[in-house]
């Protein structure tokens, strides 16, 4: 070891730096150099083209700006507060009490993870609108004379809050069922019974996991723009750029507000989950105690704990059910107003999607496809080079990947505009390729994740042993590694497709006329002429298409999928 | 009455293949101030019988009598309200707290004056040994020092009863028999009355008053140490306390006057004491154990005596402070200990004599 850096030059190091060379090639040029463009841009000063802090100022001083900036962060707190309310209760029945029927319920709970955001506001809107299901069937019932507006900002906490209740269910199960029960049962000895146990063990050592999701649910509101602007919300960060870029691009002051709330919803995003990671880094607890059982304890509650429990999980999952329920109701029914329920049930809305609007479902299969297949190359490369090489730059490969998934879609969307547009970038934006890799580019974390998970769990002496019976590292890849990783890699190669199927807040910046995609779609129905039964049959039809890669994915690899899930993010 | 009594506990788990019985039908009573160990291979009910008299743990039936108090029979008392201190095996301390708050917890709820609780908390980790180490994490400590914790929390209460489950299984062979000894110097120091589990034979000799073995749930043999050792009740409690020989063979003659019994083994005709409390007719199949240390190796012998068999030394091997040999008498291998300046090599003649006040008649 007199010369280490020759070490460096033996063969098999070498290819690994090239491979992880062409990764980072790939991610500067489709990451690092969009985000700077768009971070550069929001210090450029309108008319003269210099740069300062001239935007930001106006930003702040502007009374406007201000108070949607502080409308967004009060959002946000108010979604967290209703999501840890609901989750706590929620995670600790699913993960602790042996009830039947839970492992039902608990997929149930996670569905929203793969249903997109704007599908169960679509599916809210008709039922919980002033005109709509719900309204109407109190009126009737003379519970309420006019009808209430469940919608605007109250509506919108909620809304979200059932969307990331997930994330943080999911976290907070991880952590309550990878505590050791002895911890519990020590404190339960030394005299500690029931709430006190459970405020003073459970819930400090759940701490870690509970943050990991909180990020998640509080940067939410800082990325999703549409189901503010379906609930009639526009003075909010990322609907207020997304209104500014899209709409008044030629306005120079407007536009680079918009690019400025981009970038700052985007520092907020990524400033918090860094906070978060250098908090988990100190404070982590696991590892300590050896030979634990998995899974924590569980219990068989009383019987009076065991049905509030249940009128609990059947209240959440009935919330979440609507959504599918109201969506199918409106896509199969014509002019459905003024009624609890519709009265003319038609297949029209379907056949116009599948005749007039067919372009649509290819382009969303096509764009989706090509960029599944950069995900799942690139994916692949990305997840040997970080489980099995010490190539160099690996730590910031994994910071870039995590990055990606906080980063707010409006953000990529902006930063592919600014930056592949001609006249001042690379004008990559005149081809369709760029729909698929700009969803290549946001999706990838989801098939790395898994990808990476699975290798992982992965006995390397496996692939050694090849090598020592003469096959070289491709050799070794393909005939040994990649047999073992099937099941991981499918996962994510379901899981990047529904991501990717669904995407919106980039795309929407990026189609031109003959790219819009089912998503797209759907919001210009909604838009235009408030053409619900047309967004309602599409958003049907997503929530199908995905619903049956879910199960798919599920049947494959649940434990996966969980593994994998167990603190992570999406817009 | 003893201070502590199991009585008649049954305990089963419905597990992927079916019904388990964890504990059958195990009784036993517990002295104040008596240490008793509760040992034998996993899977054996141990770790479950102790988790019934903890609470944690609800038996089928039977009951658990602390002080004559049924935590059972009338209305289940839950382990917070047993005063009860335990040590659990992988010690189960709270990572969020520091060393002082983890020995403090119980106090604390147990509404223990501030003062007075900080007293009590010094004096235990000085007892154990963690003076100073107060406000320490237990991520900066070292698997031995957690230990510690874990045996101050558990005794910080002064619990009327001790219960450690394998405590010591975490630690490296060197820790772990310098801790036996600790362990039970402050048990006894503070006279509590304390139930240890553990499948190390060792650790049960060097700790117990009173050793109980259990087998497939039930208890075996239960005794003093000396008892276990030298006059084990059955082949597995013989074979799993330290190592023995066991000779199969047919009763022949019982001499009651001498209180001699002649059993015909593989090796020929052994005479064994006749043990009390057993009776053994004539023409039954029994086995006998006799311990390596016990049997003899003479290099001459002039005649063949009673219970002197002549053999074979098969195998040798010289451990320091004693030799091990391998003596085939009859095509049977016998494990022999002996004095490490013995002259013997491998493959020589030579003759062995069994004690008959150290050949056990063990029931089959």
């Amino acid at each position: 070891m007199s010369r280490p850096r020759l070490f460096l030059w033996h063969r098999a190091v070498r290819s690994e730096i090239v491979l992880s060379g062409l990764v980072w090639l790939v991610i500067l040029f489709f990451i690092v150099y969009p985000v700077a463009f768009l971070v550069l841009d929001s210090f450029r000063i309108a008319n003269t083209g210099q740069l300062g802090f001239h935007n930001y100022k106006a930003f702040f001083s502007d009374l406007y700006y201000l108070n949607t900036f502080l409308r967004t962060c009060l959002l946000s707190g108010l979604v967290l507060l209703v999501t840890t309310a609901l989750s706590l209760p929620l995670a600790y029945i699913l993960a602790r009490y042996k009830l039947r029927g839970m492992t039902f319920f608990t997929a149930l709970t996670l569905l929203p993870i793969v249903l997109p955001a704007y599908a169960g506001a679509f599916a809210w809107v008709v039922f919980f609108g002033r005109f709509g299901t719900f309204n109407l069937l109190l009126m009737r019932w003379g519970l309420i004379s006019k009808p209430l507006n469940l919608l605007g900002f109250p509506g919108l906490v909620l809304m979200q809050s059932l969307h990331l209740l997930p994330f943080m269910v999911l976290s907070l199960m991880a952590a309550y069922s990878s505590i050791d029960p002895a911890l519990e049962e020590a404190a339960e000895v030394e005299g500690a019974s029931g709430i006190r146990r459970f405020l003073t063990i459970t819930l400090p050592l759940s701490t870690p996991s509970y943050f990991a999701g909180a990020v998640l649910v509080f940067l939410w509101p800082f990325t999703d723009w549409l189901t503010p602007l379906i609930f009639g919300v526009t003075d909010l960060l990322p609907t207020i750029a997304y209104i500014n870029i899209a709409y008044h691009f030629t306005d120079v002051t407007r536009r680079y507000m918009g690019i400025v709330s981009v970038v700052i919803a985007s520092l907020v995003c990524v400033g918090s989950f860094l906070l978060l990671k250098t908090w988990i880094e100190r404070k982590r607890y696991t590892g300590l105690s050896k030979g634990t059982l998995l899974g924590g304890r569980t219990i068989r509650p009383r019987l009076a704990i065991r049905i509030i429990s249940y009128l609990y999980v059947v209240f959440i999952s009935m919330l979440i059910l609507i959504i599918p329920v109201v969506l199918a109701l409106s896509g199969f029914s014509r002019r459905w107003v003024l009624t609890p329920l519709p009265r003319y049930w038609t297949l029209e809305n379907f056949q116009l999607i599948f005749t007039e609007a067919g372009r649509l479902v290819y382009n969303s299969f096509r764009f989706s496809g090509v960029a599944l297949l950069m995900g799942v190359f690139f994916g692949l490369l990305m997840a040997y080079l970080l489980a099995r090489t010490k190539a160099p730059g690996r730590a910031g490969l994994e910071f870039v990947n995590s990055l990606m998934l906080v980063f707010p879609g409006v953000a990529v969307g902006v930063a592919f505009l600014r930056a592949f547009w001609y006249g001042h970038g690379i004008p990559l934006a005149t081809h369709w390729i760029i729909m698929p890799l700009a969803l290549f580019v946001r999706r990838l974390p989801y098939f790395l994740r898994m990808a990476y998970a699975a290798y992982q769990q992965l006995d390397p002496s496996l692939e050694e042993a090849a090598e020592v019976a003469g096959a070289g590292k491709l050799r070794t890849f393909m005939t040994i590694s990649i047999p073992l990783l099937l099941k991981g890699i499918f996962v994510g190669i379901i899981m990047f497709f529904i991501m990717a199927f669904q995407e919106i807040s980039t795309a929407i910046f990026l189609y031109r006329g003959g790219w819009e995609t089912l998503p797209i779609g759907l919001y210009l129905n909604w838009h235009r002429g408030m053409e619900f039964g047309i967004a309602s049959a599409m958003a049907f039809l997503m929530v199908c298409v995905v619903f049956i890669l879910l199960i798919i994915a599920a049947r494959i690899g649940g434990g996966i999928l969980k593994v994998a899930w167990g603190a992570s993010g999406r817009d | 009455m003893s201070f502590v009594e199991v009585q008649d506990l049954v305990k089963h788990f419905r597990t992927k293949y079916g019904v388990v019985t964890a504990v059958d039908h195990v009784s036993f009573g517990i002295d104040k101030g008596e240490l008793v160990t509760l040992l034998g291979p996993s899977g054996c009910g141990k770790t479950t019988t102790l988790r019934c008299i903890a609470g944690l743990e609800r038996p089928d039936s039977g009951d658990v009598l602390i002080e004559g108090r049924p935590m059972f029979g009338q209305g289940f008392v839950p382990p917070s309200r047993r005063n009860i201190g335990m040590v659990f095996q992988n010690y189960a301390v709270w990572p969020h707290m520091t060393v002082a708050a983890n020995v403090a917890y119980g106090l604390k709820i147990a509404r223990v004056p501030r003062a007075l609780r900080m007293q009590r908390v010094r004096e235990v980790l000085e007892l154990v040994g963690l003076a100073g180490l107060e406000e320490r994490y237990p991520a900066q400590l070292s698997g031995g020092q957690q230990q510690r914790v874990a045996l101050a929390r558990a005794l910080v209460r002064q619990p009327k009863v001790l219960l450690l489950d394998e405590p010591l299984s975490n630690l490296d062979a060197k820790l772990r028999e310098k801790m036996r000894f600790e362990i039970r110097r402050i048990v006894k120091q503070l006279g509590i009355t304390a139930v240890y589990v553990t499948h190390d034979q060792a650790e049960a000799m060097v700790l117990s008053d009173r050793i109980a073995v259990m087998e497939s749930g039930r208890i075996v043999q239960m005794g003093s140490p000396k008892e276990i050792y030298h006059r084990p009740a059955t082949r597995f409690v013989a074979d799993f306390i330290g190592t023995t020989n066991i000779l199969e063979g047919r009763v022949e003659q019982v001499n009651k006057e001498q209180g001699l019994v002649s059993v015909i083994t593989e090796i020929g005709r052994t005479l064994c004491r006749l043990p009390n409390p057993i009776p053994v007719p004539t023409d039954t199949s029994v086995c006998l154990s006799v311990r390596p240390e016990d049997v003899e190796v003479l290099t001459h012998c002039s005649e063949l005596q009673t219970n002197t068999y002549q053999g074979r030394v098969v195998e040798r091997a010289y451990l320091g402070h004693l030799l091990y040999l391998f003596i085939s008498v009859g095509g049977t291998q016998l494990r022999v200990q002996c004095h490490p300046r013995l002259q013997v090599e491998e493959g020589q003649e030579v003759y062995v004599y069994l004690d008959p006040e150290r050949c056990v008649i063990l029931t089959s």
